[in-house]
């Protein structure tokens, strides 16, 4: 038993250590188009990250986080305005501030409701948002806004790399080693039983869904500096969201390593529709096909097709009754 | 000099209900229950369906709204608190249907049972301890809902023994199970009385409560109608009553 545990966690490292020298030095072999399609990769794998922690660790559907994708891409756009001329870098913290800031004040009165209400509430709140960026002229409006441009893939490429990882060690620490990770599980699964234990869950869920927008906005910040042009559909837009959603479902809801395996396959499948039919919205029933295949035929993710992935299909069930 | 007196009662008992009220609507499900409990003391709560037994349980836990009445815990006022502060204050509880972390092991189970108690250092040998009392490190690694119904209440009464509380609500911690889980079991609570707790227990399985009891609260509609020792609660009337609707 022990020997079987340490071959499979000596595998797992070697696994990892093989993944993390193939990433770094990738950009020197590939193309620039297949390195933004990599960098996608990364972006995505650290949103769905983000969004797990509030949907696989905690239990609740946000369809809001585009709200903070959207902020971390304003607050980096607008203060590198010419006017302001603030560093790229100096901004992030800034709009990791005001991301978490606000899904405080959001979750205090929205995590206190249950299933298909917070589901609405968040979207209702993210869709606020983008009006509000719709009609202010700070945010460029509808026109949008053009950030000062660096055009260096590599830069992008290891910015996302660098950050990917760092969320998904620190979650991964965060939530399967330390006292909060328990407290998420525990009023994930029963909440009446968690507070009976003497956890705050008000506070742990605010919590959580602070942890998740300030990382969420983080991406939002490097998404916009990468793209140079902004504007409210496109770093506010509900797709976001379903793109989360899916991706963490189709990978493994509330498993470490889950998101990155379905943020990728996604995203692969994205690109190539994208690169094949053009600019079309065949990509939208193509997402609702893979929600319905994995709620019947993959509860528990890609992840559980690989050696060690998780048994049960609980979470998946669970996260359904409640809506 | 009488309120004097009674203040000093309180401090002295782990728990003290005073006059608990809770109406659903038009319907009266705890009319003024008034309880204390010694240090070290097992009491079991028994009567009818709907009596109110765990809704009784639900206010002093914090878990419903009291219309009326108060609860101390060790001597401190803990009414209107939320759950978790109440828990916090000592209480411990389980539910009648088992109401674990489906998803996580057993051993996490009981780990997450210890983030809010105790030192957290020692919490991963705390429930080797507690698996081994309770007869389920076999099944450490297991979900919990890949547990059988008996081993499920086992588990949860492991989770209530991680915290180290001083009061300890049980319902029904015992129904349907397997007599060899129920020995287990009654071994357990034994163990963790006379490590200091004191226990409030609903059960209907009458050997059980004439094994652990050391008195009996017998509740009907809302009401307690009698309290006593195993033997004296058998003999009486008003238990009859309630039970049968008649006497016999």
């Amino acid at each position: 038993m022990v020997s079987k545990l340490s071959r499979s966690r000596f595998s797992g490292v070697l696994a990892s250590f093989v993944g993390l020298v193939i990433l770094a030095v990738l950009p020197g072999f590939v193309d620039p188009y297949s390195l933004r399609i990599v960098t996608g990769v990364l972006m995505w794998a650290g949103l769905a990250c983000a969004w797990n922690i509030v949907g696989g660790y905690a239990g609740y559907i946000s369809f809001g986080h585009s709200a903070f994708f959207g902020i971390g891409a304003y607050v980096t756009g607008i203060l590198m305005q010419r006017d302001l001329g603030i560093p790229f870098l100096a901004t992030l913290p800034l709009g990791i501030l005001v991301a978490v800031g606000v899904a405080a004040a959001i979750g205090g009165p929205t995590m206190r409701l249950r299933g298909a209400y917070f589901a609405i509430a968040t979207w209702a709140f993210a869709e606020m948002l983008m009006q509000v960026a719709i009609i202010l002229d700070i945010t460029g409006g509808t026109a949008g806004l053009s950030l000062p441009a660096y055009l260096n893939e590599f830069f992008f490429y290891y910015t996302m790399l660098v950050v990917a990882l760092l969320a998904y060690l620190g979650t991964w620490y965060l939530l399967e080693r330390t006292r909060f990770g328990f407290r998420l599980k525990a009023l994930r699964d029963h909440e009446p039983a968690a507070e009976a234990m003497g956890i705050h869950t008000t506070l742990v869920k605010v919590q959580a869904f602070a942890l998740s927008a300030g990382i969420t906005s983080l991406f939002g910040s490097i998404y916009a500096y990468w793209v140079t042009f902004i504007d409210p559909r496109s770093v506010m837009g509900p797709e976001i969201t379903d793109q989360m959603v899916v991706m963490v479902l189709l990978g493994g809801l509330g498993t470490v390593w889950g998101p990155a395996l379905g943020a990728t396959v996604l995203w692969l499948i994205n690109r190539y529709i994208w690169s094949e039919l053009g600019d079309t919205t065949i990509y939208l029933p193509i997402l609702g096909l893979i929600i319905a295949m994995i709620v019947l035929f993959l509860p528990n993710g890609l992840i559980s097709l690989l050696p060690g992935g998780r048994r049960g299909g609980g979470l998946m069930g669970r996260l359904l009754r409640k809506l | 000099m009488h309120a004097d007196t009674a203040r000093q009662t309180i401090s002295r008992s782990p728990l003290v209900l005073e006059g608990l009220v809770k109406n659903f609507g038009g319907v009266t499900a705890v009319a003024g229950v008034d309880l204390e409990v010694a240090s070290r003391e097992v009491v079991g709560v028994i009567g009818p369906n709907g009596s109110g037994k765990s809704t009784l349980f639900n206010l002093i836990a914090g878990m419903l709204p009291m219309d009326e009445g108060r609860v101390w815990l060790d001597g401190k006022e803990v009414t209107g608190q939320p759950a978790w502060r109440i828990a916090r204050a000592g209480l411990a509880r389980t539910f009648q249907i088992p109401s674990l972390f489906d998803n996580i092991s057993v051993h996490d189970n009981l780990m997450a049972a210890a983030v809010e108690s105790g030192d957290w250092k020692r919490a991963p040998h705390r429930a080797k301890e507690t698996m081994e009392m309770l007869e389920i490190s076999h099944v450490a690694d297991n979900l919990a809902s890949e547990l059988s119904g008996g081993q499920q209440k086992l588990l949860e009464f492991g989770r209530v023994c991680m915290r180290d509380p001083s009061v300890i609500l049980l319902d029904e911690a015992t129904a349907g199970v397997h007599p060899n889980i129920r020995r287990i079991m009654l071994e357990a609570i034994r163990r963790v009385r006379d490590s200091g707790a004191t226990f409030l227990v609903i059960e209907h399985d009458m050997e059980m409560v004439r094994e652990i009891c050391d008195r009996i609260v017998v509740m009907d509609a809302g009401q307690v109608v009698a309290e006593g020792s195993f033997d004296e609660i058998a003999d009486n009337i008003e238990v009859q009553k309630a039970y049968l609707g008649r006497q016999v």
